[in-house]
């Protein structure tokens, strides 16, 4: 399970993240929403060691990882799918679901993981040999997914899956993401600003306002809180 | 006609030599997007390495490259990692200016202060064979050299393409974030590719020293040509940059016969100018 607690950081001077906690367990699947600017990306990036944390700490089964690279992080099983894909875009599908394998285990059992992309997303299968950049979004979007799935995550963090992209890809994202948690135990962190569709995959949610957790609980109560409600779902 | 052929062979085997600086030169831009400002500098420590291999320790020019080739990566190595990698985090253009630009000259000075100003060759015993091909000839070493240069570029795109070290230095030049995201050691690529780049201008050095006169500046003329062929060929083109450095050198030698080899570097240089012209056109128009 990861426990993130106190969280606080930012760029340079510029603190955006205050006291952040939350946390998932093995299995489950959680939301983290808020809107543009909310902080939410800076979140995914403290807790991947993509910018160093001011001060908190991120817990991953009892091991501190607050203030680690990002390849420690990673290392650890933390893997995330970034905002925008971040696809090595002249680069063949092959190629960027290949550098997904970072760890020895993930190198050994490429082929496997392969397999088992292709079966969630059998397209990739038939574009292997294109470069990743003349995909449509959604098919993008697929092999950024399919790149984490093959490094093998404990933790899988999507950030902003759905921007951009058709909702039935969404949705085939989403069961993706909702098997990974179900059958192999995997937590789930889906960071989104479509409220409502997570909220329907999610277990529970924090909503971040101003680099604060204003508001946590289960998916439920957070579909029926009133705030939530008028600033999220537009009820 | 004939002195036509031998303008366009001469221009294809010095040609050569700017594609595979500029190769070198492509890689380093496309990696890190620095200017590597003392490439060609690199490319006359090559000629003084090879100089020294032979001269003092009797070893053949062609024989000296996988040494020339692993004492400059070494050096580009090191540089990297101590003084660019350091420099790239303050982003400032002005800085790495200053630090490829600075080292240049230490380069040149450091040649000037060990071997002195003076001009020297390098002469081994088929250094004078001449092979005609037809109607042209062309010396014995400029012919070998051109072929290992020939297939130092063809086994620098094997790299590039099909290793796993080629394919995260292709992942870095076209997705710094991404590149992060999939845990790729960025500052171990760094150095690499720099080594890499060093190494290439090197063994380009040691290539010329048979049939090029080798002094402390004898590598700005190649330097300042890496550039045109990075821009010419298109940034993070392999292929781009071999067909822009065999275009300069056929450009080059073909202006010295039919317009006189003073305005060589003229022309050149004015080519340029209106090549960049045109694509900021094309650009602009596309945008």
């Amino acid at each position: 399970m990861l426990k993130v607690t106190n969280l606080n950081a930012g760029y340079g001077h510029v603190q955006i993240l205050r006291d952040v906690s939350f946390s998932v367990d093995d299995g489950e699947i959680i939301a983290i929403l808020g809107s543009n600017g909310a902080g939410k990306t800076t979140t995914v990036r403290a807790v991947t060691g993509m910018i160093r944390p001011k001060s908190g700490s991120v817990m991953l089964n009892g091991q501190e990882l607050c203030g680690k690279s990002s390849r420690a992080i990673l290392d650890a099983g933390i893997i995330q799918v970034p905002e925008g894909r971040q696809l090595f875009t002249e680069m063949t599908v092959y190629e960027n679901l290949e550098l997904g394998a970072f760890s020895d285990e993930a190198k050994k059992r490429l082929n496997d993981s392969l397999a088992f992309c292709y079966k969630y997303f059998p397209k990739l299968e038939e574009r292997t040999k294109q470069a990743a950049g003349t995909l449509s979004g959604g098919e993008q979007q697929m092999v950024a997914v399919a790149r984490a799935l093959i490094g093998l995550p404990k933790v899988l963090i999507l950030d902003e899956p759905s921007l951009g992209l058709a909702p039935n890809i969404v949705d085939e994202i989403l069961t993706v993401a909702g098997d990974m948690a179900a059958h192999q135990g995997v937590s789930i962190i889906l960071v989104e600003q479509d409220v409502n569709k997570a909220l329907n995959t999610a277990n529970r949610g924090y909503v971040i306002e101003n680099g604060h957790v204003v508001l946590s609980g289960s998916a439920r109560e957070l579909q029926d809180n009133e705030h939530v409600k008028r600033a999220y779902l537009g009820i | 006609m004939d002195t036509f052929l031998q303008a366009c062979l001469n221009g294809l085997m010095i040609g050569g030599f700017y594609s595979l600086m500029g190769m070198g030169q492509n890689v380093i831009f496309g990696v890190m997007k620095i200017i590597n400002f003392c490439h060609g500098e690199m490319l006359m420590v090559g000629m003084y390495l090879a100089y020294a291999f032979y001269t003092y320790l009797g070893i053949d020019p062609y024989l000296a490259l996988p040494l020339v080739a692993l004492v400059m990566f070494v050096f580009g190595a090191i540089f990297q990692h101590t003084l660019i990698t350091p420099s790239l985090g303050t982003h400032s253009f002005t800085n790495l200016l200053f630090l490829t630009v600075g080292m240049g000259i230490l380069l040149t000075n450091g040649a000037q202060v060990i071997f002195t100003s003076d001009y020297r060759t390098i002469t081994t015993g088929y250094s004078q064979i001449i092979l005609s091909l037809g109607p042209v000839t062309v010396a014995l070493p400029r012919v070998v050299s051109f072929c290992v240069l020939i297939a130092v570029s063809i086994a620098l795109a094997f790299f590039l393409k099909y290793t796993q070290t080629g394919k995260k230095i292709r992942a870095v030049s076209q997705n710094p974030i991404g590149a992060q995201v999939v845990g790729i050691d960025t500052k171990k690529i760094y150095m690499i590719t720099y080594g890499l780049g060093a190494a290439l201008a090197g063994v380009s050095g040691a290539l010329l020293t048979l049939f090029y006169v080798i002094n402390p500046t004898a590598g700005s003329n190649f330097g300042f040509r890496a550039l045109i062929v990075v821009v010419v060929g298109g940034l993070g083109s392999i292929g781009g940059a071999f067909l822009a450095g065999i275009f300069l050198g056929l450009l080059e030698t073909l202006v010295s016969l039919f317009i006189g080899p003073s305005l060589r570097t003229l022309v050149v240089f004015a080519t340029f100018i209106v090549i960049l012209v045109i694509r900021q056109n094309i650009l602009l128009r596309r945008a």
